[in-house]
């Protein structure tokens, strides 16, 4: 067998935290192979890269590249040993053309001055010999995230990349966009290079993949062909239970008008309206899905409609209440809860106690308060119920959060904003990395409250996420809704071409 | 007690502990240099900072008088950070709050203990009033807080230095002051020998009442919540602006207070060189005692004693410079800054601790 890449018993501990990151993982990519890693978020996958990149140093283990033992103690080495990450959060400079980011540090120069006629020759036959088209001259900041991605991906072949390790690749990108870089995955593996795919959507590990290894708190859990594998087999293995996949909602039957957007103005950083002219109705006991890529509009949208951001013309509508103008917590009494797309800067404080982070909301009310004093013994209760009632494990009522794990977070949030009895959710991307059991939990949350008959507006760029949930579905494009449509008439590609700004 | 909590309070002990130690370290290199046995001289310097040899003539009692304005500018540097803004007005305050003590002390005329209350009032307004100001700059104008609570104390310093030269200058003594306040204003010391008094109960109180308003009331919450987290404070509806202001007039309030105790207690007017840098003394000795008032307290009582050591040790008994003591509590806050030095010592302590309590430790893991 031709091993590109072994990790023999990889071992490492954080004792700030606590975690055993990776507990004696053996991993052996063959080489040309797309090897798919999985695992939920804490799995350990991105430390035991982070270790392969030299960007970590492990207690225990050897690495061997191709079959020499090696010693990464800094990315540098790692490149040197044909090693190329591309990190979820592209490291390009956005004032940079596309062959100075490429080029950067590697510049042709004589004496110290630049070639640049070198410099964008050099790309254009790079991207030829791996079949990635880009304008050279393109300034980075103007290019959609899908040619970014391929820039990144560029830079890593130019430094002789052998081994490509790419960190949730396709989490900003539209299912065009995916498909893409499928193919391109697949080329380069075709023509001898090893892929090493993070992910945790498994459809995607079926499609590209050739063999899948699993994570699990730490530890490798088994590797398979995809051959010989299923999705349910892998969820099995990264959760350690069964998954259900389709939740099957009940049939909708939804009630009078909850939420009335009208003609709804936003603007976005510069003045340019982000949000322009939007108008949507939710009805009690219905999920309004909103589809889209990343960026065109969603955050404006949602913080238009929870009070985060001034509104520039239009009407919110909650429950025949106009709440254009009012303030976040008149918006909450008012019956609205807000499920944020950042868990971890805006939904929670994980500076305070899981008490701290449950209060936000509600600590005015006098159940919770008394002539200005907070009721300890109260707040206790509510946070051992909601612990209880949302099954969040190794969280501790008066302890801190900051140690949960994503899924655990989010079970945080909506356990906030579902014990209030609200009558309308905004739930923003609500799985955004999360692993597959937890998204389970929070579509069946969001599902059993939509047949109390709470209305839900869920915005999320999973197309998935949206056929499965929504009993209605608009698409946001450019700070615009494009179309609406019951969900038995949404198909993929129909939505997927609307995300990308063609007309049907 | 839960792993978290426990890591939770040996970081916050351990912290300024190592600080102090590699402070006093680093100093001693300082004091051999000057060709003094520094166990000696600390010896020395403890002695006078925190020793009490008769009621008539404790070192204790000066320590805690030297203590009692850097805790309350201390606890006022403490509510201002953990509403998330860095103020440093705590001078200016200091400067008008003792101002406007002094003058109501001998301007009006009032039967004892009303006269100091309606003074104290007064003066906690006026430093309130004074750190509202840069408080509104900030949330309505986006102005650093940091920025214009220096220059207010400045603006401070000179108006009250032009009052008591100019319009309120008592007499044509080299050194300007104001007139002495009445009898009836002062505030009463615990003991001859020292200015200990009142001032100090008072100051612990506040103690007691920041920690109360800060951790334990629903405005204090959303303070606390939106220093820490402003985002999250806004998602949750916490009126985060009215929490920066109202944090910024009761910090102003506090450092206030520290000006009315030094103006009825200590100086009995007002005089050039009345703070001298009580202010910022406050801020260091809230940012040693990890911005909590308990730590507070203890960080300025600490300071007062270094200080008076060094005096009354050091530079009487070993003609060193008395300057040293600001000197070694420089380093300490230079060593605080730099926790990060301690961070993986304490990780290893942590580590240590759970091995010997047989709980899950790393080869165990293995």
């Amino acid at each position: 067998m031709d091993l590109a890449l072994e990790m023999r018993s990889i071992y490492k501990y954080f004792p700030s935290t606590q975690v055993v990151a990776n507990r004696r993982v053996d991993l052996a990519v063959k080489r040309g192979e797309v090897h798919a890693l999985v695992g939920e978020n804490g799995a350990g996958k991105t430390t035991l890269m982070n270790i392969l990149y030299g960007l970590v140093k492990p207690d225990e283990g050897t690495i061997y590249v191709n079959g020499q033992e090696v010693q990464i103690t800094h990315p540098d080495e790692a490149i040197r040993l044909g090693i190329g990450m591309v990190h979820q959060h592209f490291k390009l400079v956005p004032s940079f053309t596309v062959a100075e980011n490429v080029m950067l540090g590697l510049e042709p120069n004589s004496l110290g001055v630049l070639r640049k006629m070198e410099e964008i020759e050099g790309l254009r036959r790079l991207a030829a010999e791996f079949g990635l088209p880009v304008n050279p001259t393109a300034r980075l900041r103007d290019l959609p995230v899908g040619l970014q991605q391929r820039v990144e991906i560029l830079k890593a072949l130019q430094r002789q990349a052998q081994i490509l390790i790419l960190d949730e690749p396709t989490a900003v990108l539209t299912p065009q966009e995916a498909r893409d870089l499928f193919t391109v995955v697949r080329r380069l593996a075709a023509g001898g290079r090893t892929v090493i795919f993070i992910t945790h959507k498994l459809v995607e590990v079926m499609e590209v993949a050739d063999r899948v290894s699993v994570m699990r708190r730490g530890e490798l859990i088994g590797t398979k062909l995809i051959k010989e594998t299923s999705i349910r087999e892998m969820a099995r293995m990264m959760v350690g239970r069964e998954v259900l996949f389709r939740l099957d909602p009940k049939p909708a039957h939804p009630g009078q008008t909850v939420l009335d957007v009208k003609n709804l103005v936003v603007a976005g950083t510069g003045g340019i309206p982000a949000i322009l002219n939007v108008s949507l109705q939710v009805r009690e006991g219905e999920i309004l899905g909103i589809a889209g890529v990343n960026g065109n509009g969603q955050t404006e949208l949602v913080e238009a409609i929870t009070g985060m951001r001034p509104v520039e013309g239009g009407a919110v509508v909650l429950l025949g209440q106009d709440i254009t103008r009012l303030p976040v917590g008149a918006r909450r009494r008012a019956g609205m809860a807000h499920i944020p797309e950042d868990r971890m800067h805006i939904g929670l404080n994980l500076a305070t106690s899981l008490d701290e982070n449950l209060i936000v909301t509600r600590y005015k009310l006098p159940m919770f308060n008394r002539l200005g004093f907070l009721l300890k013994p109260a707040i206790r209760q509510l946070s051992a119920n909601v612990v209880e009632r949302f099954a969040i494990a190794a969280a501790r009522p008066g302890d801190g959060i900051a140690t949960l794990s994503g899924g655990n977070l989010q079970k945080v949030v909506l356990g906030r904003e579902l014990t209030g009895q609200p009558k309308f959710i905004v739930a923003n991307q609500p799985t955004r990395g999360l692993d597959v059991g937890s998204i389970e939990f929070v579509h069946r949350t969001l599902l059993e409250a939509r047949d109390r008959g709470v209305a839900i507006l869920l915005v999320s760029v999973e197309l998935d996420e949206i056929t499965s949930l929504s009993d209605r579905i608009t698409v946001l494009f450019r700070g615009q809704i494009v179309s609406e449509m019951n969900v038995a008439e949404a198909t993929e590609e129909k939505l997927g071409l609307l995300m990308a700004g063609s007309s049907l | 007690m839960t792993a978290e909590t426990r890591k939770k309070i040996l970081n916050s002990l351990l912290t300024p502990i190592l600080a102090v130690i590699c402070g006093l370290a680093v100093a001693a290199v300082l004091i051999l240099i000057t060709g003094v046995n520094p166990l000696a001289a600390y010896a020395q310097l403890f002695k006078a900072g925190f020793s009490c040899a008769e009621f008539k003539r404790c070192n204790l009692f000066t320590t805690f008088q030297l203590a009692t304005p850097l805790m309350l500018t201390g606890l006022s540097a403490v509510v201002a950070f953990r509403s998330g803004l860095f103020s440093l007005g705590q001078e200016g305050q200091l400067i008008l709050g003792g101002m406007t003590a002094a003058w109501l002390g001998y301007a009006i005329h009032l039967p004892p203990v009303i006269h100091p209350v309606v003074a104290i009032v007064a003066a906690m307004l006026v430093g309130g009033i004074y750190g509202w100001f840069p408080g509104m700059l900030k949330v309505r104008l986006g102005v650093n807080e940091i920025i214009s609570t220096i220059v207010l104390n400045s603006i401070a310093n000179l108006f009250v230095l032009y009052l008591i030269n100019f319009p309120l200058r008592a007499d044509r003594s080299t050194t300007a002051h104001s007139l002495p306040i009445d009898e009836t204003a002062r505030l009463v010391a615990f003991a001859s020998g020292s200015k200990w008094g009142i001032g100090f109960i008072l100051a612990l109180l506040a103690a007691v009442l920041v920690y109360l308003y800060l951790w334990r009331s629903s405005p204090g919450y959303e303070q606390r919540m939106a220093g820490q987290a402003p985002f999250f404070a806004r998602f949750g509806g916490i009126p985060s602006e009215q929490a920066a202001i109202r944090g910024m007039f009761i910090s102003g309030m506090l450092a206030g207070l520290a000006g009315a105790i030094q103006a009825l207690g200590v100086h009995y007017r007002m005089l050039d060189g009345f703070s001298g840098g009580l202010g910022f003394d406050g801020v260091t000795a809230a940012i040693l005692g990890q911005v909590h008032p308990l730590g507070t307290v203890i960080a300025a009582t600490f300071f007062a004693g270094l200080r008076q050591g060094a005096q009354v040790g050091l530079q009487f008994s070993f003609k060193i410079p008395r300057e040293l003591g600001g000197g070694i509590i420089a380093l300490m806050i230079l060593f605080v800054a730099a926790d990060q030095l301690f961070r993986h010592h304490i990780d290893r302590v942590d580590a240590l601790w759970q091995r010997l309590r047989g709980k899950t430790s790393m080869k165990e893991l293995s």
